[in-house]
């Protein structure tokens, strides 16, 4: 670990050195790259959890990391979503109650039919550690369904995926579209990139 | 909106009421029944004087605010440098929750956790007491109280700004020289106060009020300026490029 001031600190400079880019609603914009070329970095900025090196990125006209933009926002990392010490059960209860704003108690039960509907109940009871890469980048992907994002933000959604999630997981962002702007960091022959309306190599 | 501001406070109390950070607690009532033991056994020996039962209940207080103070501090350390440096809190930080109960709402939870074990020691020692002289003990049970406070918002301090295991010596070493510059043989200036924490002097002049009463103030400013600079680097810490 870095020995000054870390919260999930990062080492590497960012580098992506000019990006210009708007998505509208109900778009799918492909950011496709290799590896190292910034795209992680890209939606750490947009998150607001780190600062971007200059220029602007507005959320529906709010600063990144401003309470309105994350009220509006669902962002998906590509590791890490999840707290290793709890199960992830728990951990979906509560986040998705927080992005609704409602008691923990009045999501349980979507968050167990949604669990079910993916074959993931057993799944939900065990810590990160406990499962498979799959599953858990599965359960990443669990808010994008249980909460109605004006704009999801995600990287590298189907990275860890089996073929058979694979599916579930592109029905999932598909059928954000009607009223969603998403925002994908994806390497370029991702099922994804072949879908999208626009697709933005960073090179 | 719902849970804004607890959701940090509830995910941390989860975390910590896992075996491995409740668990070395219950090392403080064997630790506390051996350090009891062995000061009657000194005394008993005329290495030591011979304690009124006040006095050996005063001394039983202290004993586990230290203990406590000691395990509290490095569990402190451990804990908020495995949260605040992990890639998951980051990346929760971009949930609609108070990017603030990012550093308060661990705090707390550690503090409330630590605050109980510290009701349960204590109650243990008083219950034992004969039912008139219970109430005498309060300003003392309150007054070491304050290290256990201190220890946790220097492990908050420690926990941002480096590793676990780094802070968990370096608060080991100032408990252990807070501690010894209490001792009466030590005579150190008292501006020292300030740059070493009177742990000790509460300790040692625990039977003395209202002469420790300065050192408690001391250590409440000494715990609020370390919390305040905690937060200060939090602060520091989100805005990185």
């Amino acid at each position: 670990m870095p020995p000054y001031i870390y919260i999930g600190g990062y080492s590497d400079p960012p580098r992506i050195p000019c990006l210009s880019l708007e998505a509208g609603s109900g778009e799918l914009v492909a950011l496709t790259g290799g590896p190292g070329s910034g795209k992680s970095n890209l939606i750490k900025s947009i998150a607001g959890i780190r600062s971007a090196g200059s220029g602007s990125i507005k959320i529906m006209g709010a600063r990144p990391g401003s309470m309105r933009a994350r009220e509006k926002a669902v962002f998906v990392f590509q590791n890490s979503n999840y707290s290793p010490d709890l199960t992830v059960r728990n951990q979906l209860d509560r986040r998705i109650a927080l992005i609704r704003g409602v008691p923990v108690r009045m999501v349980r039960r979507d968050v167990a039919d949604w669990c079910e509907k993916m074959e993931l109940t057993e799944a939900a009871g065990e810590i990160p550690g406990q499962m498979n890469r799959s599953q858990l980048q599965m359960f990443s992907l669990a808010p994008l369904s249980l909460t109605s994002p004006l704009v999801a933000i995600l990287d590298e959604p189907l990275a860890n995926l089996s073929s058979l999630m694979t599916c579930s997981a592109l029905s999932i962002i598909i059928s954000l579209l009607e009223k969603t702007s998403v925002l994908v960091m994806v390497h370029g022959r991702s099922p994804l990139a072949k879908k999208a309306d626009r697709v933005v190599c960073l090179s | 909106m719902k849970g804004q501001i607890t959701y940090y406070f509830r995910e941390s109390i989860s975390i910590l009421l896992k075996t491995k950070w409740v668990g070395p607690y219950l090392l403080v009532p064997p630790m506390l029944a051996f350090m009891v033991y062995a000061e009657a056994y000194l005394a008993a020996h005329g290495i030591t004087g011979i304690f009124s039962l006040e006095q050996r209940t005063v001394l039983a207080i202290w004993n586990a605010s230290l203990l406590l103070t000691l395990i509290a501090g490095i569990k402190s350390c451990l804990f908020f440098s495995s949260i605040w440096g992990s890639s998951w809190f980051r990346n929760s930080l971009s949930y609609p929750v108070s990017r603030s109960s990012g550093f308060w709402g661990p705090y707390l939870a550690v503090l409330s956790i630590i605050t109980c074990i510290f009701i349960l020691t204590t109650g243990a020692v008083v219950a034992a007491l004969p039912e008139p002289g219970r109430f005498s003990f309060l300003r003392i049970i309150t007054e070491s109280y304050i290290p256990v406070v201190w220890a946790v918002s220097i492990g908050a301090f420690l926990g941002i700004l480096t590793t676990g295991a780094a802070g968990s010596m370096f608060f080991s070493a100032l408990l252990l020289l807070g501690f010894l510059a209490g001792l009466p043989v030590a005579r150190l200036p008292e501006w020292l106060c300030v740059v070493i924490p009177p742990v000790g002097r509460i300790m040692t002049l625990g039977f003395q009020y209202p002469q420790g009463l300065i050192r408690v103030v001391i250590l409440i400013l000494h715990s609020a300026a370390v919390l305040m600079l905690g937060r200060f680097l939090f602060g520091i810490a989100l805005k990185r490029k």
